[in-house]
């Protein structure tokens, strides 16, 4: 919604900075904030981690329930991802149903995950179109200072390397580890002022007029993609946000999900 | 998910006797509503989507103007009988997700600023749904907001690119959407050569979206000259 | 003379110079910014086919009164924007006070007044005009205010014909609103006429096809008069 005046200001500030090649907390143009991983962090999930990058505090929670299949998929599990913006992580956030950046957030996250089909859904299935593992990925935001989407998602997949099947719980036998058959990492990045700054800070978000999350894979392949805000991206923009995000994500890989 | 057996592609060519470049079959109506400021019916294959546009019109609630510029609302909704299975009306997380994206993607062309305090509403209904009914809502909304009046930079024009059975293809329909590896619908705006709205889901690699980019860019291009040709008609037959 | 319809983005003149009103300019070339015909007689403009009124200090329009609000009368003009009248505006005898404001001007009442100020915030002050209870009798249509131009004519022609030929009253406000004020008969061809000009505004030889139209009713008019 409309930006308050103190932002106004900043924004500029934010915009001039990058116009003279810095950031507001000193790192490049292509540089994360640290990022800091936890898993194991709620001992009644399945699965979960904390993810900090910089400020910004994201706890995810995966629970598995059996549960009805789709009907046009009979025999596979359900991916279920949901996000809350609690008003406690951001004065911005309202209590209340879910509103249209959550829905976004969910939605980017889940597509990343889907589209590398890192969860063998089929191996999911308990009785062939009555039960299956529903597995729901619960996205809850602590803190927010830009850039949801890629704590988000490394928060995501790091709780599913590490979930555990409850087949006890339930009075199932089978195994107990999900196959993880890939680890796709979600890459934000904004443009302000022609440049490109990998992870956005709030206020890098407000100031920029368009951004783009690239989700990518192992192999380099990329598994979901989506365009932020209401400016306008060039073609050869786009090409080369792709390419760093998926240099980006290998890095992110290698140190947190390996 | 893709159904056992399904071929896609059959002598290079798409089930529907299309080629992997080739947009479905386009008709443009405009001013087909006559209480809405501005209006336009899109067909894209099978899909039937109607837009309106109704504002500049004061905002209510008053606390959500803003002092500077209009408000710019979108509200894409699925018909109950639009699809096979009937959608439950109302929207569903879905449908928000596209309404929002659908607004980016025209925010960039409106010329907000010359009417503050007010909201302009957008309203794209599917009647009838065969994958691309985004791209075509957004399609309909661009020549129904230029129908109402509403002072733009450009028109924007959508559509959808996808993977089916390993090779890359214009403007998915049901069944490749269904059964193919990956869809990306963007938006453009023509004469700019810019996107303003691009998702991707499924799985490509970065040549396959490159390529993907491409062919969706040049098909924005000729939609763009249907939709440019529908406005111009619509007042040149007398 | 051919009008060029245009829609918004398309190029229009290198001549950014002469660059008006529903047009922008950008790298020395003037685009459109609307969808409708290009007028390049001084300025190069582009006039909209419909759009909203937008009032401007010193329009005429016809109000239709929706709310009062002490001590306002508020009023839709057509606009995104509701506009007020302060019961100041009424004359002094009429002894104006809180609770009585409806007995001097009601909801849905019409009137005729002149914008006299627009502030940031986009509040708009009415001031009535001299004769500006339009009453019971005569009609009001409604076209787009962009046609208005037309009805208008250039130096008054078009307005003048249908004055002329009509018999009617006809006031035009700048908003888009129109008064007419005669037999039902005058009226009903007035209102025909009117809209004709209104669909037709972007079309050539139209000033010929109002006078040709309306000189095939004249004899209907003045037989439905002599009876």
């Amino acid at each position: 919604m409309g930006l308050e005046i103190m932002e106004d200001v900043r924004m500029d500030y934010v915009y001039n900075l990058v116009r003279g090649g810095k950031r507001e907390d000193g790192r490049g143009f292509l540089d994360y904030r640290e990022i800091k991983l936890e898993t194991g962090v709620i001992k009644r999930a399945e699965g979960s981690a904390r993810v900090k990058i910089g400020n910004t505090e994201v706890l995810v929670g995966v629970k598995l329930e059996p549960g009805e299949p789709f009907p046009d998929t009979p025999d596979k599990g359900v991916i279920i991802t949901n996000a809350e913006l609690v008003p406690l992580a951001s004065p911005e956030f309202e209590p209340g149903p879910p509103n249209e950046d959550s829905v976004q957030l969910a939605r980017v996250v889940d597509r990343g995950i889907r589209g590398s089909e890192a969860i063998d859904l089929s191996k999911l299935c308990i009785e062939e179109g009555e039960k299956v593992w529903i597995i729901f990925i619960d996205i809850h935001v602590l803190d927010n200072d830009g850039n949801l989407v890629d704590a988000a998602t490394l928060g995501a997949v790091a709780s599913l390397l590490e979930t555990r099947i409850p087949n006890e719980r339930y009075g199932l036998t089978g195994e107990d580890t999900l196959d993880i058959r890939d680890r796709p990492v979600a890459v934000t990045m904004v443009e302000i002022g022609g440049e490109i700054l990998v992870d956005p800070s709030y206020n890098e978000e407000n100031a920029a007029a368009s951004g783009l999350t690239v989700i990518s894979n192992e192999d380099g392949s990329i598994s979901g993609m989506q365009k932020y805000w209401s400016g306008s991206i060039e073609e050869d923009k786009i090409a080369e946000m792709v390419e760093i995000g998926i240099e980006k994500a290998g890095e992110i890989r290698r140190e947190f999900l390996e | 998910m893709k159904e056992d057996g399904i071929e896609l592609i059959k002598d290079g060519k798409r089930l529907d006797g299309r080629g992997f470049d080739e947009l479905r079959p386009i008709k443009i109506e405009v001013g087909v509503l006559k209480r809405a400021d501005g209006s336009c019916y899109f067909e894209l294959g099978d899909n039937k989507v109607i837009a309106a546009v109704y504002g500049p019109r004061e905002m209510h609630p008053r606390h959500a103007q803003d002092a500077k510029m209009a408000v710019l609302k979108y509200r894409y909704n699925m018909a109950p009988f639009s699809v096979e299975e009937r959608k439950r009306p109302g929207p569903d997380r879905r449908s928000v997700e596209i309404s929002k994206i659908s607004r980016e993607a025209l925010e960039p062309v409106i010329l907000k600023e010359y009417y503050p305090k007010t909201e302009i509403d957008v309203y794209v209904e599917i009647l009838q749904s065969d994958a691309g009914t985004r791209t075509a809502g957004i399609n309909a909304a661009s020549v129904a907001l230029a129908d109402a009046g509403i002072p733009m930079r450009d028109l924007v024009s959508s559509v959808a690119v996808g993977k089916i059975d390993g090779e890359v293809v214009l403007d998915l329909n049901a069944v490749e959407d269904n059964n193919g590896e990956a869809d990306m619908p963007i938006a453009m705006i023509v004469r700019r050569n810019t996107i303003t709205a691009l998702q991707m889901d499924g799985r490509m690699t970065k040549e396959e979206f490159e390529k993907g980019l491409k062919l969706a860019m040049n098909a924005c291009r000729r939609i763009y000259e249907l939709q440019r040709t529908a406005l111009i008609e619509r007042y040149s037959e007398m | 003379m051919v009008y060029k319809v245009v829609i918004p983005g398309d190029f229009i003149s290198d001549a950014a110079d002469r660059a008006g009103e529903g047009t922008y300019v950008e790298d020395g070339k003037v685009y459109a910014i609307r969808y409708g015909v290009v007028d390049e007689k001084e300025e190069i403009k582009v006039v909209p086919f419909v759009g909203k009124y937008m009032p401007s200090k010193g329009d005429v329009v016809i109000g239709k009164i929706i709310e009062i609000s002490f001590p306002y009368w508020i009023v839709d003009i057509g606009s995104p924007y509701e506009a007020r009248l302060h019961m100041s505006e009424a004359p002094a005898d009429k002894k104006i006070e809180f609770g009585n404001m409806h007995a001097y001007l009601d909801i849905d009442d019409l009137m005729v007044a002149k914008v006299i100020n627009i502030d940031t915030l986009m509040r708009i002050d009415l001031r009535l005009m001299e004769d500006f209870q339009l009453g019971g009798a005569g009609r009001l249509i409604e076209i787009p205010h962009t046609k208005v131009p037309r009805i208008i004519g250039r130096k008054g022609s078009m307005i003048k014909m249908l004055k002329d030929k009509c018999k009617c009253f006809i006031f035009v406000a700048k908003n888009g609103r129109i008064w007419l004020k005669g037999s039902e008969e005058e009226m009903d061809i007035a209102s025909e006429v009117i809209l004709m000009i209104a669909n037709e505004a972007h079309t050539s030889g139209l000033t010929d096809r109002v006078a040709h139209f309306l000189d095939s009713y004249s004899n209907k008019i003045r037989k439905g008069i002599e009876r």
